[in-house]
Formats: C-alpha cells, structure tokens, sequence
C-alpha cells in the first residue's frame, strides 16, 4: 500500500486580536493511495484550515505535507476540489462545459480530447446534454454534480471534498453520496473529504480521522471495515455501522 | 413577455415623450419670436439638413470621434483597470494619480489637449479617450479587487495561472460592474465629442450648431440640438443591447435568484 499523502507534525497559527490562535497542533497522518478518507471534528476545530494547507493554499506553521513524497509548496498537481459552495466555485458566465474545461486548459489536449472529457465526465455525474447551459440554469444538486465532473475531468489521483453535500436537500444528499461511492468504484481516486456528517462520514469512508481539542489534535483514526460495495438501506442498517457513528460520534461531541 | 404586453410596455413609457413634443408642436404654432421658431419648421428643416450630404460632413466625423475615442478609452480602462486591480504594488503607484484626476471635469482637459494635439481629430479623440477611461477605469480596479474569494482559491487549486486567473476569472467575474463604468464613460464621451467641436471645429456636429447659433441661423441651431438628442439617445440604446447580450449570464442568474 503506498502513501499518497503524509501530513507530518504540521501545526497551525493565525494571529488574531488577542495574540496568536493555535488552530492546528502536530497533526500527523498518512493516506494511502486509493483510499477515501474522511475528516471530522466539531465544529470550528480546524477542518477547513486542515484541506487548505493539503491544497496548497496555506502554508502550515510548521510542520510539512507530501504527496507522493514531495513537499507541497502550492496546489499539487493532480488534485481536484469540490467546494460547499457550488454557486460560487463555479463560474456563473460559463456554460458547463467552458466550465469543466477551465482546468484542462494547461493539459494541452485537442479539442477532440478535451470533448471527449467533458462527455466522459458528464456521463459519470449523469448530466450528459447539459454542456450548453449555464451551471445557474440546474438544481442545486445538479450544480454539485458539474462540481464534480470538473474534478473528474483534469483525471486527478487526490480528490478534495470540503463539506461537499451539505448545501444540498437530504434526498438529493444519498445522491451525490451514492454518486460519490460510484466515483470510487471506477477510478479509485485518493479522497478526502471534510464533513460534518458523521453517518455520512461512516457511510462513504475507508478511514475516519476524527480531530478534536483547541488547539486540534488526531483524536483518533477510525477504520471502517464494511466491504464495499456498499447502499444506502442495506450498510446503514449493519451493526457495524452503528457501532461505527456511535463510537465517532462520542469522540466528537468529547463524550469518550 | 409577450409581443403585446411589449408593446403596451413602450406605449406608457412614450407618453410624457408624446406629450412634450405635442405641446411643443401645439404651442410653438404661430411662434413669431425669431429664436423659437415654430417645430413643425425646425422639422422641415431638419430633414432637409441631415437627410443629405449634411450627414456625411458633420455627423460621420464626429461619430468616428466618438466611435474610435471611446473604444481607446475602453480598451485601456480594462486592460489598465485589470492589471492595476490585479497587482496590489501596481496599485499603488498609480492609485493616487488617478484618484487626483478622476476629479477634474472631464471638459476641462480640452484646452490641455489642444496644446499638446492642435486643432485635429486626435485632440478631439485624446480628449475623448482620456475622459472616458478613467470611469471604465475606477470600475475594473474595483469589479477585479472585489472578486469572490471562493472562486479565485478554486482556479488556484487548478493550477490556473496568475494570469489566467486575473484575464479568465476575475476580469470576466468583474463584468457586471465594468458595465456600469462603460456606461458612464459613454456619456462622458458623447459630451467630450461635443464639447471638444465648441473649440476651432470647422466641422462635426458639435462645430456646426455652435457656428449656425454664432451666425443667427437659429433653426439650423434648433436642429442640431434635436439631432445630438436624437444620437445621444441610439447610442443608449444600443448599448443597453450590447450590455444585455454580454450579461445576460448575469442577469439570468439575478432572475432565478
């Protein structure tokens, strides 16, 4: 099993009014290629602080993060976000399929190519046809799901997901997350995604890193040893999985 | 909306319109007064000037003016705006600059110009242009500054360049706002077009109203000053048609919304 990502010792600092707020303390944390990883925490621990330094967007105070071996300095190369946010990650003047192909402008495809990931892509999400209309013009989920195809087409080997479903109804919500295990299975991309969802968390994830403390610590890392794959009725009714959300959820609220 | 309702809509917007030229018309009918000669002569006067070669010496020229000053202006108020709003040390040096000269008057740096230019079109387009880009100016600094955080981190993400991410984010994210300093620019234009013809013009419209008003030919004057409302107007229009066609993104989104 190789490591995809290592997080090593890596804290955090922001100044802030009354001196300096310690967000982060010696995290330390390998992900191995392939497996969906999920972060979670209360509310206001770090989470969000935690994928921006793995996107490159932050530096940490200390501390470094690899992929693949190599120190991240700036957004690595082939990783892939979805926001929260879909109204305002994606662009609202271009079509989605100006959209999906944004990012793939520096892969140096031809336009053939480039076509052929937009559909492959749009496929994948189940949004094949939409490439002319406006991402505004689709429900919300739908929105999420352009998100999504854009991160699958520049073909990334890390997926980043922050808060991914949780501006979206709770239907639409077993969607994306059933959209989302379907990813898994065709291309096994390395994933990680902050959630506040702990069932969710259960649901979709291979390991379950719960942070918790101020500042954050690795309270513990949770392996959820349901075989894939898995659905929405059938895993959420496994023993395992109660034990499984029962047990993080404890470690979240700070009850064990 | 529907063919009818359209119509309804432009019918009530019409009326005051209507009312004034009617009242203008009715009132100036038996007008002896030499500088308030009546509408239904400025009107037989005013095909007869500009519905002939008049339109191709004095109105053609000034709307090149217009037409070649003003998209200077804009090309160099985005093009200007965007790097200064993209480079916060580029701002700097150039921030105070403008903030001294966007508040002189924008007809005040004729005579500047005629120093510098002469008597020639490029005056009169220097004066257009410089007057013009400072609004389209103020206006992308400010739309490319203010861009959402949100969207700029996910370009970043993937790997867009800096460049790519100020000409294919920020600046188009920044259109709606660059929009309404296009508009401002093009009436500060209009006005400079004019303006700049007030000073040693032999032609343009401008140029020939202020001559026909100096030689006391007061219903060529009159129908200048129709036909320069009547210009003003279409290039509103016509912009309001570029504006909605380049936003209509934007303003589908604010509909749904």
């Amino acid at each position: 099993m190789t490591v995809e990502i290592s997080i090593r010792d890596v804290s955090m600092e922001f100044p802030s009014p009354d001196g300096v707020k310690h967000v982060l303390d010696s995290i330390s944390y390998d992900v191995t290629e392939g497996h969906f990883v999920s972060i979670v925490g209360p509310s206001g621990v770090g989470k969000t602080t935690l994928l921006r330094l793995l996107t490159g967007l932050t530096q940490p105070t200390s501390g470094e993060i690899q992929v693949r071996g190599q120190r991240i300095s700036g957004a690595p190369k082939g990783l892939a976000v979805v926001l929260q946010d879909y109204t305002r990650s994606l662009m609202p003047w271009l079509t989605v399929e100006k959209n999906i192909s944004l990012p793939l402008r520096n892969q140096k495809l031809s336009k053939v190519e480039m076509r052929e990931r937009i559909s492959a892509a749009l496929l994948e999400v189940g949004l094949e046809g939409t490439e002319r209309i406006y991402p505004w013009q689709l429900s919300g989920g739908m929105q999420q799901r352009v998100s999504i195809a854009r991160a699958l087409a520049v073909r990334p080997s890390i997926l980043v997901m922050d808060e991914p479903f949780a501006s979206v109804d709770a239907q639409t919500r077993f969607d994306l997350e059933d959209l989302v295990l379907k990813v898994r299975n065709d291309f096994g991309i390395t994933t990680l995604m902050v959630t506040h969802d702990i069932d969710e968390a259960v649901y979709l994830s291979d390991e379950i890193v719960v942070l918790h403390g101020k500042p954050a610590k690795v309270r513990d890392v949770v392996r959820v040893e349901i075989p894939f794959p898995r659905t929405q009725m059938q895993t959420r009714n496994d023993p395992v999985f109660a034990d499984l959300r029962t047990h993080v959820y404890a470690m979240v609220r700070g009850l064990e | 909306m529907n063919f009818s309702k359209r119509l309804l809509v432009i019918l009530i917007g019409a009326w005051l319109p209507i009312a004034l030229i009617s009242a203008w018309w009715v009132s100036s009918a038996d007008s002896e007064n030499p500088y308030f000669p009546p509408l239904s002569i400025i009107w037989d006067r005013f095909i007869e000037l500009w519905v002939s070669d008049q339109f191709m010496i004095n109105v053609v020229p000034s709307l090149r003016n217009l037409a070649v000053g003003f998209g200077l202006a804009c090309f160099i108020g985005i093009i200007g705006g965007s790097l200064l709003g993209g480079s916060k040390s580029l701002g700097r040096y150039f921030e105070p600059f403008i903030d001294f000269q966007r508040s002189i008057p924008a007809v005040a740096t004729v005579p500047i110009f005629i120093v510098i230019f002469g008597l020639d079109a490029e005056m009169r387009i220097a004066a257009i242009t410089f007057a013009a880009s400072m609004p389209i100016l103020i206006a992308t600094i400010q739309g490319v500054r203010a861009t959402d955080t949100t969207v700029i981190e996910t370009a970043t993400v993937f790997r867009l360049s800096r460049s790519q991410i100020l000409w294919r984010v920020r600046l188009p994210a920044a259109m709606p706002l660059i929009f309404s300093g296009l508009q401002v620019g093009l009436q500060i234009a209009f006005v400079v077009t004019i303006a700049s013809e007030y000073l040693g013009a032999g032609f343009g419209i401008g140029a020939f109203t202020l001559i026909a008003a100096d030689s006391f030919l007061i219903l060529d004057a009159w129908t200048g000053v129709i036909l320069m409302g009547l210009l003003g107007y279409a290039i509103n229009i016509i912009f309001d048609v570029v504006e909605r066609f380049s936003l209509r993104w934007y303003i589908g989104q604010k509909k749904l919304a």
